[in-house]
């Protein structure tokens, strides 16, 4: 692959070295990314995973922008890496070819100023009309508690018209329980035509906050990225510092922790499958699933006393021996679970009122899942066979025996079967990981770490795959933390498996992605 | 059909404490506390912390954890070289007055014994004494990480089902009498929380729940959050907790109506 890339962009690729084994960085010229990127996504199949904008000024007086692509098959990451002169704060765009990126170069837009040349629609992705032209937070003169003033920007939606054709807004504040966002239906009768979503409204700042803040205190930060992944996002967290700081982890913790990632998984599912039930009014089986949840997070509970996962994880390992002495009511209670699920899961496959709805709902084609890069259950059950577990093996899933089931058609059915699947798997790997767990050392300590080194952190959370770029600067602080979330991937593709279903599937349709707001929005 | 029969009569009733004790307190964390005997001062656990609670009392000579901005992550716990700082497993924690909050003045006193089930039953009484029947409540993320949203949902699964006691959650802030509302107030959700504060009747009660509603928890410095939804509408009570138990959330909801 490398010699390949270089023989063809000889005289565009200005060096290249690898990184923590397996990250293959090229720094390249600005004005041949797009051949270079299209090259890479067209001829050699790789998806686009990651891209985003570094201030290096400080370093090398310039900004670079790093494209991130995934070589699935061999477990690699393929990164480019350009430069930008301050003076020309322009990149091409390869949105025309690379659809996935078109969202990450509106947010390099919004948040450092950086402005993609050739974009089909340039509008702000992270910043609403209140916020002011010309101000761009990631930027490392912009002061981190500089709020400004309130301003009245206009950014319109995309117009569908025609005879009939009507818009329904929906939000910010739901009817639900739920994080805020706000829907643009464009509608003829019942069928969505378009579907626009608006989100960012809960966009807190995390990377600028994290910037400057120790090593150890981000990790709270990364826990507090998305409520329900907190576990998968500060694993990938300390994944990434780990590999800066050539650590390797001591086994007990590593089984621990995927004690800790599964069952943060099966809570998760047990929730979305609930969801899924009550957003179809089958409420007998959305309190059987919600009771499942509450048994499972009765075994977090004992297991550390958090419902929320929090504060288990610690850089180099884990905090407490968290599973010591209870492995044997762990275990009983999750058989308990498995049991119970496979009843209702019989239960609720054999009501055929319930499949009729849920099937044929909100398909998302394998064309278009693979186009925006849909992770998780949702490119699971699209046909995208990609599973971080199995693809880029961290901790000891490579040791475990683990099947990651995947579906064709990408209706509503097959991501609610998907994650029916992945709750045995989750609970036959606690079972496996809590009977295989060695004993000895719990964790290993951080030594400082050579400023400017930098490590991607990927781990699979409940809603797919999930990347985290660490670069470390002076005295163990953190110098850029880019977070890149499953929802962040996930959202277009929800847009898209919305149109021609009727509005009152869009909750179903929604609570089949179930996507964080929080962890798109950061 | 046999099948569904067959799970409702082995499962009728899961809500906790129904028919006798069930939940166990005795794993929860609950809140740090600095015991101030065998503290020296050193300001170790103060650097560590991520979100900034603990600071030096001067007028009182010790440090204090400010239970509002506090994200019970134990970070302390592990900092203190002499074990000065311990978890308490107190998770009621809500009060009317912020400053409370901040005074730390938490050692064992009647808030202990707090049982669950005897919280729901008063709920209930006062709720029929305020509201005449029920209290319908609207939940608002104004920026929260999403923990604090699972927990209040938690409210209605059948371990908690605080229906039972008369609570029930709305869709529209017009008809609610209640609004709970987690995260830290963030930028682009002001205008859509000040409108739904607008939206809903008087008389009405706001809780804050969740260290980011109360402070601003560990997102309180960014360019994008506030201290503490207080800075945009008035705050009944503090739920501190990152996240809150659903208990503690429904504790705050009953000293809530106590202010009416």
């Amino acid at each position: 692959m490398i010699r390949n890339l270089i023989s063809v962009f000889n005289n565009s690729i200005f060096s290249s070295e690898i990184k923590n084994e397996n990250e293959l960085y090229f720094e390249i010229d600005t004005d041949k990314v797009r051949e270079i990127c299209s090259y890479i996504h067209k001829s050699k199949d790789l998806p686009l995973v990651s891209m985003f904008a570094s201030d290096e000024r400080d370093l090398n007086g310039k900004y670079a922008i790093f494209y991130v692509f995934a070589e699935r098959q061999q477990a690699n990451l393929l990164i480019l890496k350009t430069t930008i002169d301050p003076n020309r704060m322009e990149i091409p765009s390869i949105s025309e070819t690379i659809p996935a990126a078109a969202s990450y170069e509106r947010e390099i837009k919004d948040l450092f100023g950086i402005h993609p040349i050739g974009h089909p629609e340039p509008k702000r992705l992270v910043f609403h009309s209140n916020w002011p032209e010309g101000k761009h937070p990631l930027r490392k003169d912009y002061k981190l508690n500089e709020r400004p003033k309130i301003a009245k920007e206009i950014i319109d939606f995309k117009r569908i018209e025609g005879k009939g054709v009507y818009e329904i807004p929906v939000g910010p504040v739901h009817a639900g329980i739920i994080e805020p966002g706000h829907f643009r239906f464009s509608v003829a009768g019942e069928p969505i035509i378009n579907l626009e979503a608006q989100l960012y409204f809960v966009h807190k700042g995390i990377e600028k906050l994290s910037e400057g803040k120790s090593i150890e205190n981000c990790l709270y930060i990364s826990e507090r990225i998305s409520g329900d992944e907190t576990f998968a996002n500060s694993l990938c967290y300390c994944q990434a510092i780990e590999k800066i700081a050539k650590v390797k982890v001591p086994l007990r913790a590593q089984y621990t922790r995927i004690v800790f990632a599964e069952l943060e998984r099966l809570i998760s599912h047990l929730g979305d499958l609930g969801g899924i039930c009550l957003d179809t009014a089958y409420l007998f089986a959305a309190f059987h699933f919600r009771t499942l949840r509450g048994w499972a997070y009765l075994v977090a509970d004992e297991l550390c006393g958090m419902r929320f996962l929090r504060s288990i994880n610690k850089l180099g390992g884990i905090r407490k021996d968290f599973v010591s002495g209870k492995e044997k009511s762990i275990i009983k209670q999750l058989r308990k679970i498995r049991d119970e699920l496979d009843d209702t899961a019989k239960i609720i496959r054999s009501n055929s009122m319930f499949i009729d709805r849920v099937e044929n709902t909100g398909v998302l084609t394998t064309r278009t899942a693979r186009d925006l890069n849909a992770v998780g259950p949702g490119g699971r059950a699209s046909g995208i066979n990609h599973d971080v577990r199995k693809d880029f093996p961290y901790l000891v899933y490579d040791l475990l025996e683990f099947k990651v089931p995947y579906y064709q058609y990408g209706d509503v059915n097959c991501r609610m079967n998907v994650k029916l699947e992945e709750c045995f798997e989750s609970i036959d790997l606690i079972i496996k990981a809590i009977e295989l767990m060695p004993a000895g050392k719990i964790s290993e300590t951080i030594p400082t770490l050579e400023p400017y080194s930098s490590a991607f952190g990927i781990t699979e959370s409940a809603r797919g795959e999930n990347i985290h770029f660490v670069m470390v600067g002076e005295n163990n602080s953190v110098f850029r933390y880019k977070i890149r979330t499953p929802s962040f991937c996930n959202w277009p593709a929800l847009c898209q498996a919305v149109r021609g279903n009727i509005v009152p599937d869009f909750p179903l349709i929604n609570k089949s992605f179930n996507l964080s707001y929080a962890g798109n929005d950061l | 059909m046999f099948d569904k029969t067959k799970k409702i009569l082995k499962y009728p009733r899961l809500t906790q404490d129904s028919p006798k004790r069930e939940a166990n307190f005795d794993h929860y964390l609950g809140n740090p506390f600095i015991d101030t005997s065998a503290c020296d001062m050193c300001g170790e656990c103060a650097s560590d912390c991520p979100s900034n609670a603990i600071f030096n009392d001067e007028a009182k000579g010790r440090l204090d954890i400010r239970y509002d901005q506090c994200i019970y992550c134990m970070q302390c716990v592990d900092s203190c070289r002499l074990n000065a700082i311990n978890t308490m497993k107190r998770i009621f924690l809500a009060e009317k007055d912020k400053d409370m909050l901040r005074m730390s003045a938490y050692s064992a006193d009647e808030k202990d014994t707090v049982e669950w089930e005897q919280l729901g039953k008063k709920l209930h009484t006062e709720i029929k004494s305020v509201f005449g029947r029920s209290l319908n409540i609207r939940e608002v993320d104004s920026g929260s990480c999403n923990g604090c949203d699972y927990e209040i949902n938690a409210l209605n699964n059948p371990f908690i089902d605080v229906e039972r006691f008369g609570v029930s959650f709305v869709a529209s802030p017009r008809h609610a009498d209640m609004l709970l509302v987690t995260g830290a107030a963030v930028r682009n959700m002001e205008q859509a929380l000040l409108k739904t504060y607008n939206a809903t009747p008087d008389p009405k009660l706001v809780v804050a729940v969740g260290a980011c509603a109360c402070s601003g928890g560990i997102f309180r410095d960014s360019y994008a959050t506030r201290k503490g939804i207080e800075e945009i509408i008035p705050v009944d009570v503090y739920v501190p907790g990152c996240p809150p138990r659903p208990q503690a959330i429904v504790y705050g909801i009953l000293k809530a109506i106590g202010r009416l």
